[in-house]
């Protein structure tokens, strides 16, 4: 292989050469359109076109005149709760007293109360364990819907179903399903094994019922974002695989993944945050329970705030929540990228 | 036809575009600026509500015979429990004059009648007469007439009235009369004789129905049981009791119980205990007195006409869980004259009386003893019995953090069937350390 030559299994800078299981030189010659579409597996990325120094332009004052209500919406809307949110979780709100300055002392409890720990453990296996499983699901299903077929269009509207029922149905319709004394579920157990279960009752079993729900609420959602950005990708370079010999394995490895690439960061990227968020779903099944087996960070900011009325002290949760958000998918978006490239 | 030429250029762009954002920007402000006038002249009162099926006959009969003899219109604003007790709080914090007349759980009297969110009744011209049921009432005083006060709360201020009962709820006994032959079980230990006698999983037919889910369900159906066993949930001056010998047999008796339940109780919430019973795989539970009018519809009731209704049996005391909608009247309420006329009429012991007959549960003495009323509806004169020796959750805004921590503690004690001791202790420890954080001496 020349090094000049970009190749769609090349990857990231400084480790150039050919990937594993796609033989040397069989699709070096169709990969320029592709290196042009990806810019980052070639050498030379296309450079802009270079733009001769003119005077400095001056933005029209109808542009900031148009703009500037949507930014003060957004001033209002976003920044301004978000800045209240931080100021009350330097506050102490105890009923009956004064709403107190008490500094940092919201988050030092917080750092010292284990059930927070908890809440944030469950929280993240619910995000990865859902998340991961809908990926897979919705990436099986895109690529097994992406062609022409009879029915096509009904398939797919049936697939849509569970992504646009309210999650609160959708949590009394699956709590029905588990409910050990009329649900489906338990009724199924019964005749196999001749004796009900208790789903939502069962430590062990309540989270995965919860994940189960996610997962077949939001498959939908990973489906159709594949989909659409599965149907958008050039066909030359699959063409050309085709020509070269490819199997589908290799043509979905080489070619569908990286090329998928930003629109899978994109897809798990607003399914990792949702999940991380999710409240709903725990709320109308589980409330928490049994004991603390799904209690979920979103659920425990909830009822220390709403319930309880320790503003302060939920403030301090949700500004920290916010902060692993952010980290996590900043995470989520370096992994993902940094693992297409190695493909 | 001639079209016009229009002219478009950049001012004309603008001045078009702010003279349609200004007018938009009126219609929607200008109704906010007051609320809806009414069209009779004498005003409007605005309530809001959780919803419950309870609230059903003062909704659809007596809100448009108030309109009718007082003129005053009625608005009724209601959502799920939740997100009610959410919008009360936002209201009263903010003051923002949405609500005339607030219809709140009994628990919610301490947070909003201390934080000022209820206006002073006394002050507003309303004086209670003797014919209150007096364990109802006494949850509208602000603080608390007896028990322990919490932290910040002058132990001498003189109780203040801030809220009437509007609907009293409070938990009996249902039980199979075809069961139960020869009356009601007098004490829980017959309850559980009954059970083990009478229960048959195969069938479908169980001695005792409960609500397990964690939180106020499963403390609520404790509840009973612990101050029957002798025990509380605090002494002196809030030191957590929960966990006292007392306590803990309360809850290995109710494991005991948990023997002759249908499975998954501990998901149960107040809906799956009543459908039980209604589907007659039950012969006892402690529930709510908004579940009576159901048991006599065969529209809805499988054993319509065999279930009865008695005071909750006794242990070494005999107590009833109160569990009232209270109403007050909003410290920002935009028309607070006529939302006392609605608390003077409807508070009334003739109106009262009339509310019972038409099948509400009322607060006043001489409603539950009308011999038309309790024709009609034959659990009255239980559901005063057990109003008068009615007990409510301690009184105090942090009850709910409490109520959490032993509601986790006594469901995670259904699923394991065991543990009991355990498991009171450890939320003990929790309760007490949240306490003496919140300042509260606990010791």
């Amino acid at each position: 292989m020349k090094e000049s030559h970009p190749t769609i299994m090349s990857g990231p800078p400084g480790t150039p050469g050919p990937a594993p299981g796609w033989s040397d030189g069989e699709v070096n010659t169709s990969a320029d359109s592709l290196a042009l579409i990806e810019g980052e597996g070639g050498q030379a990325p296309p450079q802009r076109p270079e733009v001769a120094p003119t005077r400095r332009r001056r933005v029209p004052l109808i542009l900031l005149a148009l703009l500037a209500p949507t930014a003060l919406f957004a001033l209002i809307l976003t920044i301004l709760p978000l800045g209240y949110a931080v100021v009350t979780s330097f506050r102490s709100f105890r009923f009956g007293q004064p709403v107190a300055f008490i500094g940092l002392q919201n988050y030092f409890d917080l750092f010292r109360d284990s059930n927070f720990y908890r809440s944030l453990g469950t929280t993240l296996t619910f995000t990865i364990v859902a998340t991961t499983v809908e990926f897979i699901l919705g990436m099986m299903l895109a690529l097994l819907l992406k062609e022409e077929f009879r029915w096509q269009g009904l398939i797919r509207s049936c697939l849509m179903i569970p992504m646009v029922v309210a999650p609160v149905v959708v949590g009394i319709v699956w709590r029905l399903l588990y409910s050990s004394d009329v649900g489906l579920l338990s009724y199924g157990v019964q005749l196999m094994m001749g004796h009900p279960i208790s789903v939502l009752s069962n430590p062990s079993l309540a989270l995965p019922a919860i994940i189960l729900v996610d997962i077949w609420e939001w498959t939908p959602f990973m489906f159709l974002i594949l989909l659409a950005g599965i149907q958008s990708l050039p066909q030359e370079p699959f063409e050309a695989a085709r020509v070269d010999g490819a199997g589908p394995w290799s043509t979905f490895r080489y070619l569908t993944l990286p090329m998928l690439r930003p629109v899978i960061v994109v897809a798990v990227l607003i399914r990792a945050l949702d999940a991380f968020t999710v409240f709903d779903q725990v709320f109308v099944l589980t409330q928490g329970g049994p004991g603390m087996a799904t209690e979920v960070s979103t659920l425990m900011v909830y009822k220390t705030a709403f319930r309880f009325s320790q503003f302060g002290y939920a403030a301090a949760m949700a500004v920290t929540l916010l902060i692993l958000v952010l980290f996590l998918s900043a995470a989520i978006s370096r992994s993902l990228q940094g693992q297409v490239r190695q493909v | 036809m001639t079209r016009k030429r229009i002219r478009s250029n950049r001012r004309t762009f603008l001045r078009d575009s702010l003279s349609v954002l200004g007018s938009t920007a009126l219609v929607q402000f200008v109704p906010g600026c007051g609320r809806t006038t009414s069209t009779t002249g004498r005003g409007k009162i605005t309530f809001g509500s959780y919803a419950d099926p309870a609230q059903n006959v003062l909704k659809e009969v007596f809100l448009p015979e108030f309109e009718k003899k007082t003129g005053i219109e009625t608005e009724w604003v209601e959502a799920d429990f939740s997100s009610w007790f959410q919008k009360a709080v936002n209201d009263g914090q903010t003051q923002a004059g949405a609500f005339d007349i607030y219809v709140l759980d009994d628990l919610w009297m301490p947070r909003f009648a201390g934080a000022g969110y209820l206006a002073n009744l006394e002050e507003l011209g309303f004086h209670p007469d003797t014919d209150f049921v007096e364990s109802a009432l006494d949850l509208g005083y602000w603080p608390p007439k007896t028990g322990p006060r919490q932290p910040g709360i002058d132990p001498k201020a003189r109780p203040t009235l801030f809220g009437l009962p509007l609907i009293g709820d409070v938990q009996l006994l249902f039980y199979r009369n075809d069961v139960y032959a020869s009356g009601p079980p007098a004490t829980w230990d017959d309850v559980l004789r009954m059970a083990r006698e009478r229960s048959d999983p195969t069938k479908r037919q169980y001695g005792w129905v409960t609500r397990g889910v964690k939180g106020n369900p499963v403390v609520n159906s404790y509840f009973v049981l612990l101050h029957a066993f002798g025990g509380q949930m605090f002494e002196g001056d809030w030191k957590v009791a929960f966990n006292s010998p007392a306590a803990i047999e309360a809850l290995e008796f109710y494991l005991r119980l948990l023997d002759y339940a249908p499975p998954g109780v501990a998901e149960f919430d107040s809906d799956q205990e009543g459908q039980t019973m209604l589907q007659g795989n039950a012969f006892a539970a402690t529930m709510w007195t908004g579940w009576c009018g159901q048991v006599d519809d065969p529209n809805k009731s499988k054993v319509a006409g065999r279930i009865s209704f008695s005071v909750p049996p006794k242990k070494v005391k005999q107590v009833a869980k109160l569990g009232l909608f209270m109403t007050g009247i909003a410290a920002s309420a935009p028309n607070k004259q006529g939302a006392l006329e609605f608390f003077n009429w409807f508070h009334s012991s003739a109106v009262q009386t009339q509310f019972a007959r038409a099948g509400g549960t009322p607060c006043k003495v001489s409603a539950f003893k009308d011999e038309d009323s309790c024709r009609k509806s034959r659990w009255l004169p239980e559901t005063l019995k057990a109003l008068s020796i009615g007990l409510a959750s301690p009184r105090t805004a942090d009850w709910y953090k409490i109520e959490d921590i032993l509601g986790t503690a006594l469901n995670q004690t259904l699923i394991e069937k065991g543990n009991a001791k355990r498991r009171l202790d450890a939320a003990a420890s929790e309760a007490t350390a949240f306490l003496k954080n919140a300042g509260y001496s606990a010791g």
